[in-house]
Parts: structure tokens; sequence; C-alpha cells
């Protein structure tokens, strides 16, 4: 690990703690060894995602597998980076600089060329058809890992364009796991308090009503009062901390490092829910689907991406978060090497690059490779989206081998049954 | 617990004895007995709580204060049984099993003033189980009184976007609604978990759906249905193997597919320039609908759903998976309410009754003493229900006394088209109902419906109008009235002392504001568990 992607000496860090004792007295001797309050932090799984989706589909070729001086390979260069050796396309400086933090997949090879296909077929992780519908990576993050120690809503989405609850997102894992959807960081529909009511008496009356639901449940069964209960906790949490996604406030310092671009707003909103607590933040950048005049795009698209990624990237690390928060880049597809009529690329799942960072996936990792003009992958078949649950799934402390979701009674393996993690991606 | 009544209901099962009197709340209160074993049961809920929880079954709505004061009042012996005849001979028995069965069936996908009418037509004249189940499956648009029921399948086949007609969708519903069997997973094999569930049962119930048609141009829901002149194949994708059924529905014998000479195939043609819709002489929902009711599983699906609208659990769960690896908690009590519906001609109206006379139904949702998990399966404590977005519409109203128009409350009518009123009832189904296709079974609140309930503009202006119950209570100095008030108009039941006391001490913040302190219990009565399930 490279001194600049190393996390801050005071963060607790889960694995030193496990190494160290590990080899003084075994594992199995840990609970009775260690003080009652680490013991907890280790049982409580405090991991959370950042997922960032580019929508439409970025270029792996403008991105992170660059085919310079090619027959497909544009008008880019490619750039040296803080991995010996591997190289960036030119348009993204500034993640050049941090590629010894992350892990890079350049041999994703999967099912789909369509975005209506795509798109959820990917982001459920294309389980093998039981005629249900799977839960988007988020939802499916809500349901096994829950809100957490923040009581916030485990599965926020930052987006542009309209918000609000997304039930569909969690399909059949039902609307509770859902998405809350912040669109241009507006909040969903009736956030605020209504004027006539100060948050004094807000809270007067939020006491009584738990004071008089307390007083029904006693002798009943805890459940029904514990799952009302919890939702107008998390409401009233989720009111108290409008700064969290206020683009107006934003720090203006920041928002010079992050971009003054949409996605570099959302970026800096997703910091702060991230700092908050909340288990899974998703942020979508829309318009990569750059069929035609695809190198223009390029150039106005990925920079920004460039200043968001590599901002907040940098702002986890520096707070030591980036050992509890798996970040992963990407899309549903990457774009064909060959150029159309149009200087455009089209859709391409046949050989295409992602990016994932910290949580215990192996930083500086860059996994597999594509030929030389990026038509297919090298390696013997290249990963599919299910290879990357398991590994999603592993960093984050989940055997995604041995989860079940349960469907009605009917249990089902939380990613593709036939296939395992990347395991050059875990260290 | 009940020994006796126990002795009497196996007696009455010997062949020869005549106990044929013994009602049918007792024989359910007997197995159900039987099976607690020595279980600890709930007691027998107090006249308040069993009086909201029939009101709200059978009304949709909470009882007025007076209703309450009333019944509360009553010395009469028998005044649950006389109560419980009221409501369903009540003015709001047929809208409430209209709202109670629309969500059932409709799972929320949407509504349509034809098929809400029949539904509510059809329990207004207390119409048979197995009639209204064969007018759904039959959608016969030139049935004009009973055309609505097409709805079922009309808005399952509507087209979203560019997906392709949901065939597959509308016969796994047909299977899951009338016989309790979810076929989804037996499409493109046999179900690989349950046994019973063939392929070739899907593709029996599918090849006469897979050959309806929306009604074009029609200004009701409707369907008609193409020539079927061949058999459905199908092949699972194991083994590839072809098979092929014509209509057929599980458990039953094929319908031998009728034949025509080209050009006498139909009844009523079909005239694309007269827009007249075609009526093959040979129709597989004609067929269908004559031997639904025969199908295996017909009555036990309905009174299991019955069972679960008035118990908050089905006897088979989930409902969806009637089949011999999933047998009903109480088996024999489940072939005892399907046959005895069955035999007493699918009178809903009697099967609510005997089952609201159980001792099971009126039990109350408090633990025993000592005690503070029981099974749910076993029905020994009430289990708290979910309350429908409507239900909770027309409490709320009820509750504060006023409409967000004008119009009269007295029997919280919907029949009011007011902006206003059409506006409001839409914010409750948004927030508190669940989205399209996704059945309401559970009590399970949402993050959406919290922020509804605590910052919707509409609502707290409710509470907050000259002539609701807040600004009338404020008139009262005396705080124990107003608390007294209170818990009656809005939990239907009594105040305690400790609620008199809160009453008392939220009041005394509220010097010289006390309509604002009213309407602030109001509403955290309003937020409360106690209001938000039917206990």
């Amino acid at each position: 690990m490279s001194d600049q992607c190393t996390p801050s000496e005071h963060t607790f860090s889960r694995r030193q703690i496990l190494g160290s004792l590990a080899g003084a007295a075994g594992i199995s001797g840990l609970g009775g060894l260690l003080q009652p309050v680490v013991a907890n932090e280790i049982a409580k799984n405090d991991k959370q995602v950042l997922f960032v989706w580019l929508d439409g589909a970025i270029s792996q070729l403008e991105s992170w597998d660059p085919k310079p001086n090619t027959r497909f390979g544009g008008p880019f260069r490619s750039i040296p980076t803080a991995i010996p050796g591997y190289h960036v396309s030119e348009l993204m400086p500034r993640l050049a600089k941090l590629t010894n933090c992350l892990t890079i997949v350049r041999n994703m090879h999967t099912q789909d060329n369509s975005h209506s296909g795509g798109v959820p077929r990917i982001l459920r992780g294309d389980p093998a058809n039981r005629g249900v519908e799977y839960p988007y990576f988020g939802s499916a993050v809500a349901k096994l890992m829950g809100s957490g120690e923040s009581g916030l809503p485990p599965y926020v989405w930052i987006k542009p364009g309209s918000g609000g609850f997304m039930p569909k997102n969690a399909g059949f894992l039902g609307p509770k796991f859902g998405a809350l959807a912040f669109g241009d960081g507006k909040p969903p529909e009736n956030f605020t308090r209504p004027d006539f009511l100060t948050k004094e008496r807000d809270e007067l009356r939020q006491q009584l009503r738990q004071r008089l639901s307390d007083r029904y449940a006693t002798r009943r069964r805890k459940t029904a009062n514990e799952a009302q209960s919890f939702v107008y906790d998390m409401a009233q949490k989720l009111m108290a901390r409008t700064d969290l996604f206020d683009t107006t406030k934003l720090p203006q310092r920041d928002l010079d490092r992050y971009g003054r671009t949409e996605l570099g707003q959302h970026m800096l909103v997703a910091r702060n829910m991230l700092e908050a607590g909340v288990r899974f933040v998703q942020v979508t950048s829309y318009g990569w689907d750059t069929h035609g005049d695809h190198f223009n795009g390029s150039a106005s698209l990925i920079p920004k991406f460039d200043m968001a990624l590599a901002s907040i990237l940098e702002d986890l690390r520096e707070r030591g978060m980036l050992d509890n928060v798996l970040v992963v880049a990407m899309s549903e597809f990457g774009r064909t090497p060959r150029i159309n009529g149009h200087h455009g690329r089209d859709h391409y799942p046949e050989a295409w690059s992602l990016a994932m960072a910290g949580a215990g996936v192996v930083p500086g990792a860059v996994i597999g490779e594509t030929d030389k003009e990026g038509v297919n992958v090298n390696s013997p078949q290249g990963y599919d989206i299910g290879n990357v649950f398991h590994t999603w799934y592993h960093a984050l402390g989940i055997d995604s081998r041995r989860e079940e979701f349960y469907n009605a009674d009917q249990p089902l393996p939380i990613a593709h049954h036939e296939m395992h993690p990347i395991k050059e991606a875990l260290a | 617990m009940c020994p006796v009544r126990n002795v009497l209901y196996w007696l009455a099962l010997l062949p020869g004895i005549a106990f044929a009197e013994t009602s049918l709340h007792e024989q359910i209160d007997a197995l159900i007995d039987t099976k607690a074993k020595d279980l600890p049961r709930a007691e027998i809920a107090d006249d308040a709580e069993f009086f909201r929880r029939a009101n709200l079954d059978f009304a949709g709505v909470i009882p007025s204060a007076e209703q309450t004061l009333a019944f509360l009042a009553d010395q009469t012996p028998v005044k649950r049984e006389q109560a419980i005849d009221a409501l369903l001979a009540g003015p709001r028995y047929a809208q409430t099993m209209r709202e109670r069965f629309h969500i059932h069936i409709m799972e929320r996908r949407g509504d349509s003033e034809h098929w809400l009418t029949w539904l509510e037509k059809s329990f207004e004249a207390n119409k048979p189980w197995d009639h209204m189940a064969r007018e759904i499956v039959r959608a016969d648009f030139r049935d004009e009184p009973n055309r609505g029921a097409a709805f079922f399948y009309s808005k399952r086949l509507e087209k979203y976007g560019t997906n392709p007609i949901d065939y597959p969708g509308v016969t796994r519903d047909v299977g899951r609604m009338f016989l309790g069997i979810d076929l989804q997973c037996a499409q493109c094999h046999d179900h690989l978990i349950i046994d019973d569930y063939k392929q070739q049962d899907f593709h029996g119930i599918f090849s006469a759906i897979s050959k309806l048609q929306l009604l074009r141009d029609a200004e009701y829901p409707g369907v008609e249905e193409q020539l079927m002149t061949a058999k459905q194949e199908f092949a699972s994708v194991f083994d590839g193997e072809p098979h092929e059924v014509g209509p057929k529905l599980p458990g039953l014998d094929e319908v031998d597919l009728a034949t025509f000479d080209k050009g006498e195939e139909y009844q009523q043609s079909p005239d694309r320039k007269t827009k007249t819709p075609g009526v093959p002489k040979f129709s597989p929902l004609d067929e269908f609908s004559k031997q639904i009711a025969n199908a295996p599983p017909f009555a036990s699906n309905i009174v299991n759903r019955v069972w679960f609208l008035m118990m908050g659990r089905g006897l088979v769960m989930p409902m969806d998976n009637f089949h011999s690896q999933n047998p009903a908690s109480h088996p024999a009590l489940l072939d005892l309410l399907a046959t005895e519906f069955k035999s007493h001609g699918y009178d809903f109206k009697w099967l609510f009754r005997e089952m609201a006379l159980t001792e099971t139904y009126q039990r109350s949702s408090r633990l025993p003493n000592g005690v503070d998990r029981v099974p749910g399966d076993r029905f020994v404590v009430a289990i708290e229900r979910r309350l429908s977005a409507e239900q909770l519409l027309w409490s709320t109203l009820r509750a504060v006394g006023v409409k967000p128009d004008d119009a009269p409350l007295e029997n919280v009518d919907e029949k009011d088209d007011s902006e206003e009123f059409v506006g409001l009832k839409q914010r409750f189904v948004d927030a508190l109902g669940n989205d399209p296709k996704s059945p309401e079974r559970e009590f399970s609140p949402s993050l959406k419906a919290a922020l509804f309930v605590m910052n919707d503009d509409e609502v707290l202006k409710l509470l907050r109008r000259d002539d609701a119950l807040p600004a009338k209570l404020a008139v009262e100095s005396d705080d124990a009235k107003v608390a007294n008030a209170l818990f009656l108009n809005i939990f239907s039941r009594a105040a305690s002392e400790a609620d008199r006391s809160d009453v008392a001490k939220h009041l005394s913040g509220f010097k010289g504001r006390r309509a604002e302190g009213i309407a602030e219990i109001t509403w955290a009565m309003l937020a409360g568990t106690e209001f938000v399930v039917n206990h």
C-alpha cells in the first residue's frame, strides 16, 4: 500500500486489530480478549457504500482503458498514473494520481447491450432468473445491513430531476427497501415542517405521540408499535438534517474542488450523507450515451467526473473513511471500440471497465486487460456483474455464498449462485 | 380452555348424533381451542375494543363518539350480536366490502367506476362468491349489469411503455385470486420446489388468457376473446420436449376444443368498422366460468382470504401458496369453513357474521398477563391489522368531525365528488397505500406515510378548522373533560387516568391557545399506533 492511500493514523482499523490479536491468541478467543467497547466496534458492521452511476455509459477508452494510437483509439492521449506502467486517459488527470487507491477492473464482460435491459440487469447483479424481480444493489444493502446507528434512511439516491420514494428499486424485497431520492438536492414531498409549527412544538407533539403509543403497546406484541415508531424517528432525524442535501449551503472552497457542476454538487451532498452515516448513497449522472459527437461529449463529461470523484476520494481518505466506505464508479456497459459514422461510440457489454475503492478492496490493483484495440477481454471470459456483486458483498463483510434473501418462504441467493468474487480485488 | 364446548364439538362430528345445531362459530372456537392446547389466551376484548374492531371491519370507519357511548351503555346481553347484525345490514357495509375487496383483488393497480360499482352492487345484493367469481372470470361485455367485472382482466392487460402485454401476469392472478395458487414459477417448467404446481397448470389457464384483447373504443372495461383454434404449445426449458394443452383449470379436466367451419366460428362476428367486438362460439372463458367453483381450492381459497381479512393472518400462509406441502395451520378448520361456506351458498354475510361471533375474533389484542410473545398462527391473541388508506381517511374525518369541503359527515359518505374531497382521498391513497401490484397485507409503516401525517398541509388544516373537534373542545375549561372527549372521539374508548394526566400536562403549555394545544394532542393521537391499526 503506498503512502498516499494510507488511512490516517487515528482511525480505527478493523483489520489491524484483528491482525495483531490473531497473531497473539488466535481468532477464536477474540470475543473474550477484547475490551467491550472494541468488541462492539467489531460486531457492528458500519461499512457504507458510495455508488456512482454514469447513466448511458462512460467509454472505457476515454477513461480507464485507453488505446491511444490504435485504429479505434480516438483523439485523446493517455497519461501515466500513480501505478507505474498503468495509464489512463488524459481526461482524468486527478484520478490518475489516485489510482493507487483504486481497484480497476478492465475485463468486464456482460450480457445486455440495451439500456432498458442493461441498467436493471447490472444493478440487480444479473442473478439467474427465478421469476422474481431482484432488488437493486442499494436495496439489497439496505435489507442486509439496515440503517445502522445513524437511523437515517439506508438507501439514499442523489440524482438530477425528480426525487421521491423509489419503491421499484427494491424488487421483491418490498417498497420499504426502495430508494429515497433527492432530485436536484430537493427533498421529497412533505419534508418541511408546516409554518405554524415551531421545532419545539413539533417535538412536544412527537413526544406525546410516542408516550401514548408506548402506553398502548404495553402488554401488546411489540412489532406494530416498533415499526410505527421507527419510521417516525427516521422522519424526524432526516428533517433535522436538511443541511445534508441543501445544495445552496455547500462550502465554496469544496465546490471549487468538486466542480461547480451538477455532479460536483451532488457528490458533495453524497459526502455529507456518508459523514452522517447513511448506509448506501447512490449518485447518478445522466447524459453519457454518446452515440454522436462522442469525443466532444467525453471532453466535457469526463473531466467533471474526474473532479468530483477524485475530490470525494481525497476527502474520504483524509477523514479515514476509506476503510469503511466502498466506492464504486460504473455504468451499465462500456462503449464500442468501433467509432460510428456520427463520431460516436455505441453500446458495448463485451469488454469494459469499472473502478472501486475502499472497504478492503485491494488499493492499486488493475485487474484484467483487453486486447490491443480494446475489442475483447484477454483473460478467458472476463468478469460478469455477478462476480462483481460477490466482490462487493465480501468487501462489506457479507458472505455472499451463504446469505440469502427470502421471497415469501423461498430462500434465494443474494448474488449469482454460479459465480464467485474477483479474488484479485480482495485482500 | 373450554372443555365442554370441545366435547360438544367432537360429539357433533359423530354420525347419527343430533348436534347439527352446533353453530359454525362454536365449531371454529372449538378447533382453535384444541390446537392452542395450553397456550395462554388473551381475554375477550372489552366492549370498546370489540366495537371499534367490528366497525372498522364492516363499516370501514371507527364508530362515532355517540355510537360508542350508546354501545358501552347498552345492557343487553346479546348486544355484540346485535351490533354485528346492524353493521352487516348497515349503510356502509357494501361500500366497505367494495373497498376491501378492491384493494385485495386489484392490488392498487387503478380504479374504474364500472368495476367499483359492480363490486358494491354485488355486496349490496349479497351476491354469492361463486357468482362473483364467475362474472369476473367470464368478463362478458354483453352482460351489461356485470360488465364492470372485466376490469380484473382489462386493467392487467394494459400496456406499460414498451413492455409486452402481461398475459403471464394475468394467468398468475387468476390462479392466485380464485384458487390460491401462484403458478408464476411454473411458466417455464414444473415448479421446482412445489411439486403440485405443473407447467401444464400454467398453460391450461394461459391458453385462454393469451387469447384476450382489450376492447378498444369501449366506455367500460372490457375484453374480447380471439378464436382458439389450436391448443397451447409449451415445452420445459429443461428438456425442451413439446407439450400442448387446451383450456384447463388446475385439478380439472381439459376442455375439448370445439371447431367450426371457416366463417362459422362466431356467435357475433367482429366488425372493426362498426366497432363490434367478436364473440366466438367456443369461449374458453365461458368454460372456465362454469368450472371455476369446482376447481379444488376454490372454496378454501376464499375462506382463507376472508379469515385473513377478519383475523389478520391466513390459515394458509402465504395465501397464494395452497399445495400439499404447505398445510393450513388448522387443516380441519379450513375444511370446515370451506364446506360450510359452500353449503351456505357462498353467502358472505353469513360467513362474516359467524366469524365475528367467534371468541377467536372477539379476543383482545392485549397479551395475557406475564406473556410477552405468542405465535401468530394459533389465534389466541388478536393480531393487530393494517388499516387501509380508505379506512384511515374515513376514520380521521370521523374523529375530527369534518370533511375537507362542507359536505355532511353523518355517514362519512364517499359519494362526494368535490375537488377538495377527491384530492384528499387521493393524497391518503398515495401516501398510505402500497404501490401498484404490491398486496397490502401486513401493517408496514413507511417513511413516506410518516412524513405525510407529520407535514401534509391538507391533513393539518383539517385539525385546525373552526368547526373541527379541537376548536369545539377549546371552550371546555376542564382538562379532564377535554381528555374524555378526545379519547372517545379518536380512540373510541374511555380515557384512562394516565391519558387524562398526559392531556392536562400538554395543555398546561398552551395557556390562552387551547385550540392549538388540543389540535396537537389530536395529531399525536391520529399519528399514534393505537389509531393506525385495527387492534
